[in-house]
């Protein structure tokens, strides 16, 4: 009897085991996918808008089931903007976190730093923003949802054109970005005849840029295409318009976000930016993104929150297609979707580039506007395996 | 024209390096220490000169509560963290400046966002024209601001009491206290006005870029120690020349060779080719 009642309470015991076990076994397998932004440092605004979109992108997943029910765990860490900390943040992802997938939030230092071990853990890695063209180049593991650097400055470079201009100045921010772009406009400039009357350049620290502007009044340019981040634009356009340059600038997505608006001041007004966010877009995955933003932080979305987004949906996307699975699965499946998202609809090419149109916005009493779009897909058309 | 447009350039970034700098030289002339947390009193002046001139939109009020707070903080920082460290060598307070410098900046992230601060309606936006220079009001107002302030300063230091003491203090610290120089007192006041000076140019840079962010002291913060040393750490004068100076070498450097030098590498360049030249830095006498 004894005995008996010893074994009921053993097989009672293994019964809640199991059941203990077996619930916190489904909790740990919660689908965790990693991210890596710049929370701190110079950075930090644009990490803070990265993850915020990320973040959407994951609680929008969750609330309507995750994948086969499981939650998406999202997994982040801080790499400064710097590849000396996005190397340990990626290991972390991957070997202790053991993400099924990443999102790169961060910019193209630390992106491409980051790349390497992400493509040899064979862990699929969306990258939101980072423009560099070595990004994708690491290996197929790599998708990029942005258009990148060459094709955004060859973009730049149309966009003159169309506006009926010839003399341009560049100024170039002394970073992957400025000179991705800078290179992609070169060749635009060629092909449709631009006269580049001057090239200036500044680091990422600069803020103020008296002499460089002094030195660009005596060239006389009819349009400046000067690239930087809202940071570094808003006082430089503030600063050209003080001196008196009256020519149209055109900058890029790195002045996308209403800041540039609140410390450029009125200067801003009329300035151009070749970009991926459409604010008077018709498309109903735009419009819905920029009200559930606004519903949630209370703040206007931004290029770079859109971007994370975007990048964080072709991840869910790629887990709902296999069940949650990460590796050559997940990258298939990434690689062979289409995307309807807040930068437009999306398809990657066999170097997993995006194919898609640049948006071109103005700014009108404070606000970002549609400018036009520049659609071209042989201009715009990104590397593709065969090309380099 | 173009020369002179140049040069008047110049001249605005070295009043606000002159401002940074002398902050940092009485430091060192009086105690010995490189003061790297000097920066971010100079980052401090230039939140609370935002905030407050867009609370109540005064610049007087500005200009006050910027130099005000930033002075006190700089005596607080003197007391706490200095004063304790003034027995060690001199290598540790360094260290603690380095850690209140980096504290201070993830301080101002964390009570202040991450993207920064700028004016809702930013003052002295207005141009000026002189012959054929264009300005903004504001760098006029820095420029005059500066000149102002450092003349005073001059005149303090060596027409009055204080300024005496100081100066006493300055090269003789035992022979001083026994004529009866409260050294402490002399302390707690070169840090305050040296913070407050800090915290004024913090305030005119905030007007120049309209943005004020967490790490906008951390080029400062080193450029400060090169104008030290190329002014003869600790001299005065020297400093104000050197500030001046390097304000020139940057304005053509990032003309002539932005293309090879980056223009704070410029500022750094120039520093180790007057070192080699002149040890004891420009305007140092031997």
């Amino acid at each position: 009897m004894h005995q008996r009642s010893s074994n009921l309470n053993t097989a009672q015991s293994l019964l809640l085991a199991a059941a203990f076990f077996g619930t916190s076994g489904a909790a740990l397998a919660d689908i965790k996918v990693g991210i890596t932004v710049p929370s701190t440092g110079f950075a930090a605004a644009d990490g803070k808008s990265a993850l915020d979109g990320a973040k959407l992108a994951i609680a929008q997943a969750n609330a309507k089931g995750g994948v086969k029910g499981e939650k998406i765990e999202l997994v982040v860490y801080d790499d400064q903007a710097s590849p000396k900390e996005a190397v340990p943040a990626a290991t972390k992802l991957v070997e202790k976190d053991k993400v099924v997938a990443a999102i790169g939030g961060s910019y193209s230092g630390a992106t491409r730093a980051s790349a390497s071990v992400f493509q040899a853990a064979q862990v699929p890695y969306a990258v939101a923003y980072a423009i560099h063209p070595d990004i994708t180049k690491t290996g197929d593991f790599m998708f990029r949802v942005s258009a990148m650097g060459e094709v955004q400055g060859r973009a730049g470079a149309k966009l003159v054109n169309d506006l009926g201009k010839k003399k341009v100045a560049l100024i170039n921010i002394k970073n992957d970005f400025g000179q991705s772009l800078a290179a992609g406009f070169k060749e635009g400039a060629a092909k449709f005849g631009l006269t580049i009357v001057g090239e200036h350049e500044y680091s990422l620290q600069d803020r103020q840029f008296g002499a460089l502007i002094a030195n660009l009044k005596s060239q006389d340019p009819e349009v400046i295409y000067a690239s930087g981040y809202f940071y570094t634009a808003g006082p430089l356009v503030n600063q050209l318009r003080a001196a008196g340059v009256t020519a149209t600038i055109i900058g890029q997505e790195g002045y996308d976000s209403d800041k540039f608006m609140e410390i450029a001041g009125p200067a801003s007004e009329g300035v151009l930016v070749t970009t991926s966010l459409d604010r008077d877009s018709s498309n109903p995955a735009t419009k819905a993104f920029l009200a559930d933003y606004k519903a949630a932080y209370n703040a206007g979305a931004d290029m770079v929150a859109a971007a994370t987004y975007t990048a964080t949906q072709v991840v869910i996307d790629g887990l709902n297609k296999t069940g949650g699975k990460g590796g050559a699965a997940l990258r298939d499946a990434m690689a062979a979707g289409t995307y309807d998202s807040p930068i437009g609809k999306l398809s990657f090419n066999d170097l997993h580039e995006v194919k898609k149109d640049i948006q071109v916005q103005i700014v009108k009493d404070k606000a970002f506007r549609r400018h036009s779009i520049i659609s071209d897909p042989v201009l715009l058309a990104p590397p593709s395996k065969s090309s380099k | 024209m173009f020369f002179l447009e140049l040069i008047a350039q110049s001249l605005v970034q070295g009043s606000i390096y002159a401002l940074i700098a002398l902050g940092l030289t009485l430091v060192y002339g009086l105690l010995r220490i490189l003061h790297v947390a000097h920066a971010s009193l100079f980052t401090l002046g230039a939140y609370v000169g935002v905030l407050t001139y867009n609370a109540t939109g005064s610049l007087a009020l500005t200009l006050l509560a910027a130099m005000l707070v930033s002075g006190l903080s700089g005596v607080a920082m003197f007391r706490l963290a200095y004063k304790p460290l003034l027995k060690q060598p001199p290598h540790v307070a360094l260290i603690a400046s380095i850690g209140l410098f980096i504290a201070a900046e993830e301080c101002f992230r964390i009570a202040f966002g991450a993207s920064g601060l700028s004016f809702t309606n930013t003052p002295l936006q207005g141009q000026v024209r002189i012959g054929s220079l264009q300005f903004k009001e504001a760098e006029i107002a820095v420029m005059l601001g500066a000149a102002l302030i450092l003349g005073v300063l001059a005149w303090l230091q060596s027409h009055t009491r204080v300024g005496i003491a100081c100066q006493a203090t300055v090269s003789d610290p035992q022979m001083a206290e026994s004529f009866g120089i409260t050294l402490n007192t002399v302390r707690d006041l070169n840090f305050l006005v040296g913070s407050a000076l800090a915290g004024f140019a913090g305030v005119w840079v905030a007007v120049l870029n309209n943005l004020v962010e967490p790490t906008m002291g951390s080029v400062p913060s080193y450029k400060a120690l090169a104008i030290i040393v190329l002014g003869g750490m600790g001299s005065v004068p020297g400093t104000l020349m050197a500030a001046l100076v390097l304000g020139l070498v940057e304005s053509f450097g990032t003309v002539y060779l932005g293309k090879v030098l980056d223009r704070n590498a410029i500022a750094f360049a120039f520093l180790i080719v007057v070192l080699m030249v002149r040890p004891q830095g420009l305007f140092a006498k031997k």
